[in-house]
């Protein structure tokens, strides 16, 4: 199954939600504010769950389950590298040692994305199959 | 008297430099106003005569009436409205006008610089399509299409908000003072910005003039950045999934990262509260616009996986050609127009605070955008014996995308090294993105934008040359940026700050948010639509109705009957 009216309504669903949410944060101040902040989000949660509800409709797609845990070990990566440039800034008050640490900061997060994710992504790669 | 008529005429003086921003700019803009009528009454009767003598020296009607063909006579004392028509112009009069000829100069820049941005969209659709196969080229133009009226309405929302709402005190625009809403974290003793607050759906305090000159001006950039992802997602992204993915990019992932870097946040803090240079400088946006959106891309990228028959069980890539190579190169040169708006625009004026240097960043730009086609095209030539017209093309791009952050601060022989590296960067990068790490990207967006993005915010650290003064100081801190070949490695360091969260926190949230998308929506459409092309399963219609469709090559075809069996 393509595109449909269901799509459509929850879509319409996710921006209305989208803009009461906001409307909210902006009042937020008064109670008005907080109950918008309230529907906002219900009708952006709604509308996902509505998309969740079709998703099984819309057909099978060019893709093989695989495991969850390396995927957010490889994102956990990628954070762990910004992590270390962040204490590295505050650890040394050198140029040259920030730099150092900046740039493991920036080999770990390489890693992450460029090795462990791909190696994630495409160890049950429906090409290989 | 003399002494008293000295110390007058130069109270006047002053209110005039005030005005014309010779001084602290957002002072000038603070204290314009309060310092004319102070000036006015403490003008020495000289001045005011001498206007006068100037107002009777004027052309009468009568004789504009006779037409001015030389154009000598237009724009003079007359045009200039005076406060107090009894009294005729005064020197507040004529320096409250100077001040609003400065800020109707920035003005009128910033809006046709933003007006060329947006129609870089133009040029995304054609190089995207252009690059995608016939039967997904509707899709591939509507995505380019309704990715500005999503990314709008959500950075309309909240995306302004968060991105700028903390951005006041730019003298170009007037102040900006409504701008005062950044939410910041004490750490480590110092303060540092995290969010901005003000300026949601434009309202309130914010509906101001100078705030929607910004505002449309970080519009069409944000719009640049989200448009990169389609191109990498092409022919096989489901348009729900697109539409809900762009709209919280807009909204949420280019805002955060746009804050830390021009809203006041903390990336822009690092040279004022860890004296890392003068903090992560991105003139005009390789980092925040481009290489969070190749970043993004490549997030997305990893999460669909790659089109039916790109790639062989033993891993080896089919390479699946674009239907319009002409549509590609076109849309290149919309885009190279178009960056004459992205980066000179960055100024956000062409008046006062060290605005001149235009010409230094269009020139930069040109440059950059030369090398970089050379780079890429000579590369290919040597490499393969042949020219590879859709490398040229992303040569250019690549090229442009470096010189976006150093544009401001480099000089052009630096330019042009800068493109060069990036016209051969994009080339190898495309080859280790599919070989390598086996991600498809149809256009190269990840290579030409991500890769290129990182390898311009790099090169501020390396080459800025420390000649630009953009009214004397950048992001808090005095002086001129200046990079490690001329002399500051603290610079460097903080352009590899900025490196490190794109890499590590940009990435990251991109990729959690469509894991999530992904989850709940979907990102691929199925196995039929991709094989029929998705332009009749999600458009309704083909993008070349009357065309006769040639058969796609052997390699595919038995993929796609292998994928539809199963």
């Amino acid at each position: 199954m393509a595109a449909n009216k269901s799509q459509g309504s929850y879509y319409t669903l996710f921006l209305v939600g989208c803009t009461v949410l906001c409307a909210g944060i902006y009042e937020y101040s008064t109670g008005l504010g907080k109950l918008l902040l309230i529907v906002g989000a219900a009708g952006v949660v709604g509308s996902l769950f509505g998309t969740l509800g079709i998703k099984s409709l819309e057909g099978k797609t060019a893709l093989k389950p695989s495991a969850m845990v390396m995927k957010l070990v490889g994102a956990a990566v990628a954070l762990l590298g910004w992590v270390i440039t962040l204490f590295g800034m505050h650890l040394t008050p050198s140029t040259g040692g920030r730099i150092a640490l900046a740039l493991v900061g920036i080999a770990v997060s390489l890693f992450g994305v460029v090795f462990v994710l791909p190696a994630a992504f495409n160890k049950n790669a429906v090409w290989k199959s | 008297m003399k002494l008293i008529r000295g110390s007058c005429f130069l109270i006047c003086l002053t209110a005039l430099g005030l005005a014309l921003g010779l001084t602290s700019a957002s002072v000038a803009h603070a204290q314009a106003a309060a310092a004319a009528p102070a000036a006015a009454s403490a003008a020495p009767p000289t001045a005011d005569a001498e206007l006068a003598a100037a107002a009777s020296k004027a052309p009468a009607v009568a004789d504009l009436a006779k037409g001015d063909p030389g154009g000598t006579s237009t724009g003079t004392i007359s045009d200039v409205p005076p406060a107090d028509s009894t009294k005729g112009v005064t020197v507040p009069d004529v320096a409250n006008q100077v001040g609003q000829n400065k800020i109707a100069i920035n003005f009128v820049w910033t809006l046709v610089t933003g007006f060329l941005v947006m129609f870089m969209q133009a040029g995304f659709a054609m190089v995207e399509a252009g690059l995608c196969r016939v039967k997904n080229a509707n899709h591939t133009y509507m995505m380019n299409f309704f990715v500005y009226t999503a990314g709008l309405f959500s950075y309309w929302l909240i995306g302004f908000a968060i991105q700028m709402g903390g951005a006041a005190g730019n003298s170009n625009l007037g102040g900006l003072q409504s701008l005062t809403g950044e939410h910041t974290l004490s750490l480590f003793g110092k303060t540092w910005g995290l969010f901005g607050g003000a300026g949601f759906f434009l309202a309130g305090h914010t509906y101001d003039v100078g705030v929607m000159v910004l505002f449309l001006f970080q519009m069409v950039f944000m719009d640049t950045a989200l448009t990169i992802v389609t191109g990498s997602c092409a022919e096989r992204w489901k348009f729900l999934a697109f539409c809900v993915s762009s709209s919280i990019m807009g909204a949420i992932t280019y805002p955060l990262y746009g804050n830390w870097a021009w809203g006041g946040g903390w990336l822009s803090q690092l040279g004022a509260n860890n004296q890392l240079g003068h903090g992560y400088c991105d003139f005009a946006g390789s980092g925040v616009v481009h290489a969070v959106g190749g970043i993004t891309a490549l997030a997305v990228c990893l999460i669909i996986g790659p089109r039916i028959g790109k790639f062989n069980r033993d891993g080896s890539s089919n390479p699946i050609i674009g239907h319009d190579i002409s549509a590609v190169l076109i849309g290149c040169f919309i885009l190279a127009f178009g960056w004459f708006g992205f980066n000179p625009g960055s100024t956000l004026g062409a008046s006062a605070a060290g605005n001149l240097r235009i010409g230094t960043i269009a020139v930069d730009t040109m440059l950059a955008g030369c090398t970089g086609t050379f780079g890429a095209i000579l590369y290919m030539w040597i490499k393969n014996g042949k020219v590879d017209a859709s490398m040229g093309g992303n040569g250019l791009l690549a090229g442009l995308v470096a010189i976006t952050a150093p544009s401001g601060f480099v000089s052009p022989t630096n330019a042009c090294i800068i493109g060069l590296v990036a016209g051969v960067l994009v080339c190898l990068s495309c080859a280790f993105i599919e070989n390598v790490m086996k991600v498809d990207d149809p256009v190269g967006a990840i290579s030409v934008h991500g890769t290129n993005g990182l390898w311009g915010v790099l090169s501020v650290g390396l080459f800025a040359d420390g000649t630009s003064n953009y009214g004397g100081s950048w992001n808090g801190v005095a002086g001129s940026v200046t990079g490690l070949f001329y002399g500051d490695a603290s610079q460097l360091a903080a352009q590899l700050v900025g490196i490190s969260t794109l890499l590590g926190f940009v990435f990251t949230l991109s990729f959690l948010i469509n894991l999530g998308l992904e989850i709940f929506v979907g990102h691929r459409v199925s196995i039929e639509t991709e094989i029929a092309g998705l332009d009749l399963p999600e458009m309704g219609q083909l993008g070349y109705p009357e065309f006769v469709f040639k058969p796609e090559p052997d390699v595919l075809l038995q993929a796609e009957k292998q994928y539809a069996v199963a």
